[in-house]
């Protein structure tokens, strides 16, 4: 029996939390799916460390994997919504929050939302999504900068064939335009919603005995500071990051 | 393992777990061990989970979480009354099985001597 090395330590965390991302899309619950990581972790360290390899346990494909046991689970559709629901929250409070920041420091009575704001708000949403899930190739690439240099090369690929098909976007457009009430309302929905997420999550935490710490004061923190970053990156970093974009667009 | 062997497995795997866990009740990667000590070596360990994960919906096992002293806890499985009865009669359904293989097999095999 031999210990594993870092990178099979993190090739297995990495291959857990894809599985654990795939699982919460599919709709199972948070207790079914931390039982399940814990006794996917466990047999994933224990065959490693008697010589196995990961695919000798998950198999050539670790994503058919974690649908067939899902499936096995009889996940209900509707638990599907409350991904939905924090994705929601996200979008809102990012979104209320950048127009608020925005009226302020411009002192405009209208907020404009582009459409190069859009693209970054879904490319973010996409791109974390996919590394999440990227550890689905752990057993294939090892290291978790081959996974992310992949991704990253595919949505250049992406890129270039849209060019490549004459494919030209206005990225300044205005898609949606409103003024201070419609933030004010936007803001009270954000927050009013990312109340109702946390009550349900730790009602449902305080039922399971793994809920130890501070659970909802770290959760709180999390989501401010990743709102504030969208924020600083949306507001302060677009500008830049607009014109390079514009400018290798224009090379490509 | 060859493509045949495997299919068979595949068909009867779930019936081997409920018989390894009707031994004593066991976790996981005990229970991929105990089927390798009797030569059956999965193609991929894992397909055993989606298994336990059925059995214990149909009622014939339940998980359990047990407390360690190294780690986190580990989740056994044992087998419930419902089990042992399905248990039972999957053995009798196999063992009619086997053996109306084993008599085609045997008349082959006396065919092709005589």
């Amino acid at each position: 029996m031999h210990r594993a090395d870092q990178q099979t330590q993190r090739q297995i965390a990495d291959l857990v939390e894809a599985c654990a991302g795939y699982w919460e899309l599919r709709g199972i619950t948070r207790a079914s799916s931390t039982e399940m990581q814990l006794e996917l972790e466990q047999h994933l360290q224990q065959a490693v460390s008697d010589g196995k390899s990961l695919e000798a346990v998950l198999g050539p494909n670790p994503l058919a994997f974690a649908e067939a046991w899902a499936r096995e689970m009889h996940p209900r559709i509707f638990r599907g919504g409350a991904a939905a629901l924090r994705g929601l929250v996200y979008v809102l409070s990012i979104v209320s929050t950048t127009a608020l920041f925005s009226q302020l420091l411009v002192h405009s009575s209208a907020f404009t939302f582009s459409l190069f704001a859009a693209y970054l708000l879904i490319g973010s949403g996409l791109l974390a999504l996919l590394l999440q899930l990227g550890g689905f190739l752990a057993p294939r690439i090892s290291t978790r900068t081959g996974r992310e240099a992949l991704l990253l090369a595919g949505a250049v690929l992406a890129v270039l064939v849209l060019r490549l098909a004459g494919l030209t976007v206005n990225w300044s457009m205005a898609l949606l335009s409103w003024s201070w009430p419609v933030t004010i309302v936007l803001l009270v929905l954000a927050v009013g919603l990312f109340t109702l997420d946390c009550w349900r999550t730790f009602n449902r935490a305080h039922t399971s005995p793994a809920s130890t710490g501070w659970p909802a004061l770290r959760a709180v923190t999390t989501f401010v500071a990743s709102v504030g970053v969208f924020d600083v990156l949306l507001f302060v970093g677009s500008v830049a990051v607009f014109n390079v974009c514009r400018l290798a667009l224009r090379l490509v | 393992m060859d493509t045949r062997s495997t299919q068979l497995l595949k068909g009867t795997l779930d019936m081997c777990l409920l018989a390894t866990i009707a031994q004593r009740p066991c976790y996981g990667y005990e229970m991929v061990q105990q089927l390798a000590q009797q030569g059956l070596d999965l193609v991929s360990e894992g397909s055993i989970y989606p298994l336990l994960s059925r059995l214990q919906h149909l009622g014939y096992i339940e998980g359990y979480l047990v407390p360690s002293r190294d780690g986190p806890s580990r989740k056994y499985y044992r087998l419930l009354p419902a089990g042992a009865k399905q248990l039972e009669r999957w053995q009798a359904e196999w063992e009619a099985f086997a053996l109306a293989v084993e008599r085609i097999l045997k008349g082959a095999h006396a065919d092709a001597q005589s």
